[in-house]
């Protein structure tokens, strides 16, 4: 059966994840098994006045040895850091797919890689150079290097796609709703194959102080569902799928990782930051009646976990409502307690932590969860992850504005 | 009310949707509709007008933001601190 209810099913066969503990996919788990903690001293420019001063950043990226292989995209190499991030993630699960590339059927693949806010580091740099050091000019690729669309298209150019090609933006959301958005796309026969997913690098002087005055960064960790959380940490990365039309995947011979049986998506059209139950709830209420699976299926929750205050009650009741008596029986994990809120990334990265889960029946835990808070009362695995069978999960993303999105993941169908 | 407290009032009645003039010292900040993006944003604000910074995270509750009162003694306090023993000496 290739199709459910004359759908066209939707597989995932291929992974890749730039983050501050692990830049690929084997380091990033390998790092998860060991309850690595990326959240370390704030660096890499001057902190002048800045009062919190950890984040999650990616310490040891080469993206001359990542991307030095890319040939049709000429100028990746000058692109902004939230690109190079897209380019290797995209590498990496391109190479796993084993999908040839420039890309047989152009027109039948799409490229949707999202970012919550685009070259945010590049426009810091060059409003420095105008407005501080007086230069007469920003440097020519500046435009480039800036508008959030740059990471999808180097990507595209690269593989040669010549399909719907473009970003998603819906703050910490992003990469969910690009990798909903290319499950329709598939579902509905527009294209063949996607990659999809988000990129983020946005850790600078100028945004640090922006996350700072809103009072949400905890100045000592991110510790999701602890009674002593008291913030997020800003973390950066990318997390990128490839994924394709099951028949497609099959003729060719592909390593399935897993389906994408469900997506769900609402808005809270309440309030730019405090989220509501109903929106949350409804979102991944859809997601499973997407999938056509009861609560009772999903082994594993990747919450989203951020360690506001207000995020991981709020997402707890949510949780609550929608799996009953289930929600007492599930793995929950927030797995930013270790790769940080890489924020429009952090659905694809999470998509990735989903899909390991279900490839080798493991769970990451939520780690620094040492004194839970009671109005967090679920089993968030604590600081160590766990052996335990895993056949179906679920991503949940929400954001800013009341944005909800949720994937949920399926194993790879029988052949 | 002396100055402090009357700029700081000035300030919560420009954030609030329907500025009142009966806002006391004691008046609890709850009490006036202020969520916690408009406390960001009277922070800001009182910041700027004091020259002052203050300590205020969204996540916890502060008992300095609990009445028009404890947020005039707050920002006294930094005011106060800022400033060093010169402000000390004047008053």
């Amino acid at each position: 059966m290739t199709e459910t209810n004359g759908r066209r099913r939707v597989v995932v066969t291929g992974t890749g994840v730039v983050t501050p503990i692990g830049t690929t996919v084997p380091e990033f788990w390998d790092s998860m098994k060991q309850s690595k903690c990326g959240v370390s001293e704030l660096g890499g420019f001057p902190l002048e006045d800045l009062k919190i001063l950890i984040a999650a950043q990616i310490k040891n990226f080469d993206h001359k040895a990542r991307l030095k292989h890319f040939s049709r995209d000429k100028i990746i190499m000058h692109a902004d850091r939230y690109s190079w991030f897209a380019g290797a993630a995209a590498d990496e699960a391109v190479k796993q797919s084993g999908l040839e590339m420039p890309v047989a059927d152009p027109y039948r693949t799409a490229c949707i890689i999202g970012s919550g806010a685009g070259g945010l580091t590049t426009y810091e740099e060059a409003y420095r150079n105008l407005f501080i050091h007086n230069k007469r000019a920003t440097h020519p690729l500046t435009l480039l290097r800036i508008i959030g669309s740059s990471a999808a298209a180097h990507v595209g150019i690269e593989y040669g796609i010549k399909g719907p090609t473009f970003a998603t933006c819906s703050a910490c959301s992003t990469a969910t709703h690009a990798i909903g958005l290319a499950l329709e796309y598939i579902r509905r026969g527009v294209v063949d194959v996607a990659i999809a997913g988000a990129s983020e690098s946005v850790i600078n002087y100028g945004t640090m102080k922006a996350w700072q005055a809103l009072h949400v960064l905890s100045p000592e960790g991110c510790f999701p569902f602890d009674k002593k959380r008291n913030g997020t940490v800003l973390g950066e990365g990318a997390g990128i799928l490839v994924i394709e039309e099951l028949e497609h995947a099959r003729k060719r011979g592909a390593n399935i990782l897993a389906e994408i049986v469900g997506y769900g998506s609402t808005s809270d059209a309440r309030d730019m930051v405090n989220p509501g139950v109903e929106g949350p709830s409804e979102a991944m209420r859809l997601a499973l009646l997407d999938a056509e699976l009861e609560p009772e299926k999903i082994d594993y929750l990747n919450a989203h976990g951020t360690a506001t205050a207000i995020n991981d009650e709020n997402e707890t009741n949510a949780i609550k409502q929608v799996y009953g008596d289930h929600a007492r029986k599930l793995a929950i994990s927030s797995t930013k307690s270790m790769h940080g809120h890489p924020l429009g990334a952090g659905g694809g990265i999470e998509a990735v932590a989903c899909i390991k889960a279900m490839e080798e029946n493991w769970v990451p835990p939520t780690i620094g969860l040492t004194d839970p808070d009671p109005a967090c009362d679920l089993d968030y695995v604590p600081n160590k992850g766990r052996e335990m069978e895993v056949t179906y999960t679920m991503s949940n993303s929400f954001a800013f504005g009341g944005l909800n999105a949720v994937l949920v993941f399926g194993p790879a169908p029988a052949a | 009310m002396d100055e402090v407290a009357s700029k700081i009032v000035d300030i919560l009645k420009k954030h609030m949707k329907e500025p009142r003039d009966d806002i006391a010292l004691s008046t609890e900040l709850q009490d006036l509709s202020i969520e916690s993006l408009d406390l960001a944003m009277i922070v800001f604000d009182i910041e700027d007008t004091f020259g002052i910074e203050i300590p205020y995270n969204a996540n916890e509750d502060v008992e300095d933001f609990k009445t028009v009162g404890s947020v005039v003694d707050k920002v006294r306090a930094l005011v106060e601190a800022s400033s060093g023993g010169a402000a000390a000496a004047k008053a």
